[in-house]
Order: structure tokens, then C-alpha cells, then sequence
């Protein structure tokens, strides 16, 4: 049973000088930051962007099932003209939660996660790209981390070229260049033969002219 | 007053479309309160006014609803942890403790003593924040800034404390099925948090001379909202508010769960039932619960692992527990926070189902309270109720 205080500990009075007492606080230091002028570090596990060891990955895709947002999607990559055996996963940090579940999920360790939290763009075509990417090395991002400490983003700027080459240029003005073959969990079939244009368009056709047959049957009874 | 009836042919128009106009007699008009006003937050009422008074109050919810139960029947028993803690904003760490309790029981699991300290410790830490957080709002709502000002500082520090616990500062995602994710950051973690305590509780006394003591909040609160006992068990009031119109009802006493029945703190009851009774039950707590948490970390943590070891975890995202099903409930600031799990043996829960307490005060309660108040009382009343909208909308 409960051990109930009753109402002589838990009422107060009312009181018409007590709320001036107050004033005192004018005289002491503010908590409030400076922010320009005065910094606050992010915990030493803050739960940030990712990185990916991509020699550690294996391509086992529990990240992509275990995140939440469904935020992850395998892709098969190319560097230097050679594909990698297992796809990595490209990280949308447009449906992350930070949860960092598919961390903690990561058989092999190969994903990480860095305590650098800042990605602001203008939010226009191109600058939107930056929102999607396959994370980098750890130690590259430390790297980084440690010669700006600004907790940014660590690419600057992702190009995409019309062959599906993806261009990362990091913060130091160094370049990863890789090309997306493919998204899935099954490897991309090597030649990838145009799809026939004719056989959507003729489908779509016949249903509209159904419709329009229909709508001008019914047009033509009324 | 000016004659404000509205055409009837608009009103027939309305209704075609089927929007919610109500018929206006002559001398009361329609006001829409929220959701853009601070004390609502993400939650509307629509009040039938006559002059300043309170005709009749529709309470009209529905802006946060996103179907949590439906979403966590699709997605993996670990991963819902992410989704469903978006339930209460305030203390987020409530609705994963339910779950992971709730699943800890279907599965059968021993939680190590040193994740039940620490999931005691997280409880209590997102209490005494919540706690801050309710005083900031509760001060605006009755035009006291200050005071508010000084909980969001305390709360910053609390905020801090969990950052670097959890790796997250409002979503905290840490505690899990089975344990916590993380283990504590050592000592110098635990004399922080011991410095934050005995920091916020030489700051009450500062609360209450300028808030709780204040003149002002003795005006606007006495005699306003006045809740009946009967009425508050007929509408399953939990939490303060039932604590308020004199029923000792707590579950942290009448159903101890974690570490509860070891610690030693007292239940506060008033009998008045109106809005500044329901204010002083809720400092007295957040006193107790500062106090537990003192004596928490005189406890110390236990050593030990701080997950169930279990070979199944290893396969997490295909990992299934027995059939079965399990209730669980701990107590939050707004009052019986409880879920329902029910699991089929697959890898997705079949149904979740929360039992929130803002469901049962924030909506019939909230109506009837407001019947007769004036338009000040609105957000006096809705802030001493202490309704969370995500709740109500889930």
C-alpha cells in the first residue's frame, strides 16, 4: 500500500513577497552559450552520420532490414573498373532516424557512425544529392573531423554523371570516384539491353480507348 | 453583441462539404483554440463561447496521428523501439520501457540486474526532465516566463546526462528488448548525474518562491477545473490528476516494477480536485523524484552484463520470440503508461497495443472541465491536466 503524505506537506501559502526574490538572479551568471563565441562538442558517442569500412562490409543487408525509416538500400558498386564482390548500402538521410540500429546489427563492424551531425544545403537540384550516399571510410572521416572540428558533413559536393558515376568530393579537396551498377540485393546483370519501348505504350493505348469506348457508350445512351 | 448568425445558406454549404459548423444561436460564436497555440500543442478545440464563457468545448485531435499500432505490426520487435517511443515526446523513454517489458516477458528473459538499474535510472531521469519541461509550459500558460526559462535550463543539463548515455538527446532509443544498448560511460557519468540532482533540488526552492508560492498562481489556479472524485474514476483518470481529488493510486506502489519496491518514497494526495491541487501533487513529485534518484545512485549500479545473453540476438533482424502475449505499465508523468504486445511467433509483433493516459484526461475530461470556465482558464486547465496530443492521436 501506498505511503500517502497528506495535505499539511504538500499544500503551500500563498505569498505576495516571495515571488520578488527572483530579482536575485540579476545578479549572477547567465547559462545561456554565446554560440559564435563559445562551442558545445557533441557527446563522444553521439549518434551521427554513418561510415562504412567497405573492405569490412559484406553485403549481408541485416542493416537494411532492421532500419525502421527503410532508409538503406544495397547497391552494387564499381571502383577502378572493378566491381565489389557485396553491395554496400547507400544511406538516405532524408528518411534516417539516427537510430543507429543498423550498427548495432553490422556482423562484421564494417558500418560505423562519426560524431559529426551538420548537413545544411540550399536545397536545390544537385545540392540534394549530398542527402543520399554510400558512407565512407572511418578513418577518413576522423580525419576530417579532427582538421575542421566543425562536426560537418564530410563531402562538400556529389556529382552524378549520365553513366551513373558518382563523384564525392571531401572537405580536403579529395575526390572518390565510383560508379553505381546497380540497387538490390542480386548482383546487376552485366548487359543491361534497352527496354522495348513499345511494349508499355500499346497496353496504355488499348485502355484508354476501352475507356473512351465505354464513356462514349454511356454518352450515347444518356 | 452583434447579431452573429451566419447566413443560412452558407451553413447548408458547409455541411455539404462536411465541415464542423455547428449551429450558432444569437450572442455565442465559435472559436478555434490551437493548434497553433503554445499551451495546445498539435491539438485544437473548438469552443462554443458566450461572451468569455465556456458554452460547450469540442475537443478536435487527430493532428499527429500516424497509426503507431498498425506501423509496429510491419515492422521487426527491435525496430519498433525506434517508432514507438515518438509517442510521448516529453519522456520518450516511457513507451520503450513498456515494450521491452512486454517483450522481455513473452520472451522469457532474465533482464541483468545492471540494465534493470539503469533502466530505473533512465525512468526516473526522463520523469524529473518531463517534470522540467511541464513546469516551462505551465509558467508561460499562466504568464510567468521566468521560471520556465530556468526548468528548460535545468532540463538542457538533464538533456546533456542523456547525450552522453544514449548517443541521442529527445529520441533516446536506448533501452531495447532484453536490456539497454549501452553500458554506462563510467564514473565520472555517475557524479555528473549525481551533481545534476543536488543541483535541480537547490534550485526548488527558487521554483517555489517564484512559481509555486506565487500569488499569481494561487489566483489563476484555485477553484478552476474542478475535477469530481467519482467522475475521475468513471473516466480511468490515472497520474496527478487522480492523485489530485484523493486516490493513492500510483503503480510505481501498487504494482512495483524494476527496482520500486526497494526504494522509498511517498505517494502526495490533495482532495480538492481543481487545477492548483493538480499543481502541487506535481511539484511534491518531482521532490520524490529527485530523491529516488539519489538514492539510485547510492544503490550504484550492479555489475554485470547490461544485455541478455542470448544466441537469438545474433540474427536481430529476424528474431522471433515464443507465442504469446504480455501487458506491461510503469508510471509516467501523465499518469498508467502501459502496452499490450501479442506475438504469433513471426518476426513482426501480431498487435501492439498502448494504453496511453492522455487518452482518458485529455479528451472526454478536458470537455467537461471546460463547460462554464472562462477563456483564460483554457490553457490553466489544459496545462494542469498535462494531456500529451501524440498520445491521444497515436
Amino acid at each position: 500500500m501506498a505511503r500517502v503524505v497528506g495535505e499539511e506537506k504538500v499544500k503551500l501559502k500563498k505569498s505576495f513577497v516571495k515571488p520578488w526574490m527572483g530579482l536575485k538572479y540579476l545578479f549572477k551568471k547567465p547559462v545561456t552559450i554565446k554560440i559564435p563565441f563559445e562551442k558545445i562538442e557533441p557527446a563522444p558517442k553521439y549518434r551521427g552520420f554513418h561510415t562504412l569500412d567497405w573492405k569490412k562490409c559484406v553485403g549481408c543487408n541485416f542493416c537494411g532490414q532492421i532500419c525502421p525509416a527503410r532508409a538503406i538500400e544495397m547497391t552494387w558498386l564499381e571502383v577502378d573498373g572493378k566491381m565489389e564482390k557485396r553491395p554496400h548500402p547507400k544511406v538516405d538521410y532524408g528518411r534516417c532516424t539516427f537510430c543507429q540500429f543498423c550498427v548495432d546489427v553490422c556482423p562484421t563492424g564494417a558500418l560505423g557512425f562519426s560524431e559529426s551531425y551538420i548537413l545544411t544545403t540550399d536545397g536545390t537540384g544537385d545540392a540534394l544529392e549530398l542527402f543520399n550516399w554510400v558512407p565512407i571510410h572511418p578513418d577518413k572521416v576522423k580525419e576530417l573531423n579532427e582538421r575542421f572540428g566543425d562536426y560537418r558533413f564530410p563531402v562538400v559536393k556529389i556529382e552524378k554523371k549520365a553513366d551513373g558515376t558518382y563523384v564525392y568530393y571531401l572537405r580536403d579537396g579529395s575526390k572518390i570516384e565510383f560508379k553505381v551498377l546497380g540497387y538490390g540485393i542480386r548482383p546487376p546483370k552485366k548487359s543491361t539491353p534497352a527496354k522495348p519501348a513499345t511494349k508499355s505504350a500499346p497496353a496504355k493505348t488499348t485502355g484508354t480507348t476501352e475507356k473512351n469506348e465505354k464513356s462514349s457508350g454511356k454518352d450515347s445512351k444518356e | 453583441m452583434a447579431n452573429l448568425e451566419v447566413p443560412k445558406e452558407l451553413r447548408e454549404e458547409a455541411k455539404a462539404h462536411d465541415m464542423y459548423l455547428h449551429p450558432i444561436a444569437k450572442d455565442t460564436y465559435e472559436l478555434f483554440f490551437g493548434p497553433q497555440h503554445m499551451a495546445t500543442e498539435n491539438f485544437s478545440i473548438i469552443l462554443k463561447m458566450d461572451g468569455n464563457r465556456i458554452e460547450k468545448a469540442i475537443v478536435n485531435p487527430g493532428f499527429l496521428h500516424r497509426g503507431f499500432e498498425k506501423l509496429a505490426e510491419q515492422r521487426p520487435y527491435f525496430t519498433n523501439i525506434a517508432l514507438l517511443l515518438r509517442i510521448c515526446v516529453p519522456e520518450s523513454d516511457v513507451p520503450e520501457n513498456i515494450y521491452s517489458m512486454a517483450v522481455d516477458e513473452i520472451v522469457g528473459w532474465e533482464v541483468p540486474e545492471r540494465a534493470i538499474w539503469i533502466r530505473n535510472v533512465v525512468l526516473e531521469m526522463a520523469r524529473v526532465s518531463a517534470w522540467m519541461f511541464w513546469i516551462m509550459g505551465f509558467g508561460n500558460e499562466i504568464g510567468l516566463y521566468t521560471p520556465g526559462q530556468w526548468a528548460a535550463a535545468y532540463r538542457e543539463r538533464l538533456m546533456r546526462l542523456f547525450e552522453e548515455l544514449t548517443g541521442g538527446r529527445v529520441y533516446h532509443i536506448y533501452t531495447v528488448p532484453g536490456g539497454v544498448r549501452r553500458d554506462i560511460p563510467g564514473d565520472r557519468w555517475l557524479r555528473q548525474l549525481r551533481d545534476t540532482v543536488e543541483y535541480i533540488k537547490s534550485k526548488l526552492k527558487d521554483f517555489d518562491e517564484i512559481l509555486f508560492d506565487n500569488y499569481i498562481t494561487f489566483e489563476r489556479t484555485e477553484g478552476v477545473g474542478v475535477m469530481d472524485k467519482k467522475f475521475a474514476l468513471k473516466h480511468a483518470v490515472t497520474g496527478p490528476n487522480l492523485r489530485a481529488v484523493g486516490v493513492p493510486y500510483d503503480v510505481r506502489k501498487d504494482d512495483p516494477y524494476y527496482l520500486y519496491d526497494q526504494l522509498d518514497f511517498e505517494v502526495p494526495i490533495l482532495k480538492e480536485g481543481d487545477s492548483l491541487a493538480r499543481v502541487l501533487v506535481r511539484r511534491y513529485e518531482l521532490e520524490q523524484d529527485l530523491y529516488i534518484l539519489e538514492q539510485l545512485l547510492d544503490m550504484g549500479p550492479p555489475s554485470g552484463p547490461y544485455m541478455v545473453q542470448d544466441a537469438r540476438l545474433k540474427a536481430l533482424p529476424r528474431f522471433k520470440p515464443p507465442k504469446g502475449d504480455a501487458y506491461a505499465h510503469v508510471e509516467s508523468t501523465k499518469g498508467d503508461f502501459g502496452a499490450y504486445v501479442v506475438s504469433d511467433g513471426s518476426h513482426k509483433p501480431y498487435r501492439v497495443h498502448i494504453r496511453g493516459p492522455s487518452q482518458s484526461h485529455g479528451v472526454t475530461v478536458l470537455e467537461e472541465l471546460l463547460k462554464g470556465a472562462r477563456l483564460a482558464d483554457v490553457p490553466v486547465i489544459l496545462k494542469t491536466l498535462d494531456n500529451c496530443p501524440p498520445d491521444i492521436d497515436r
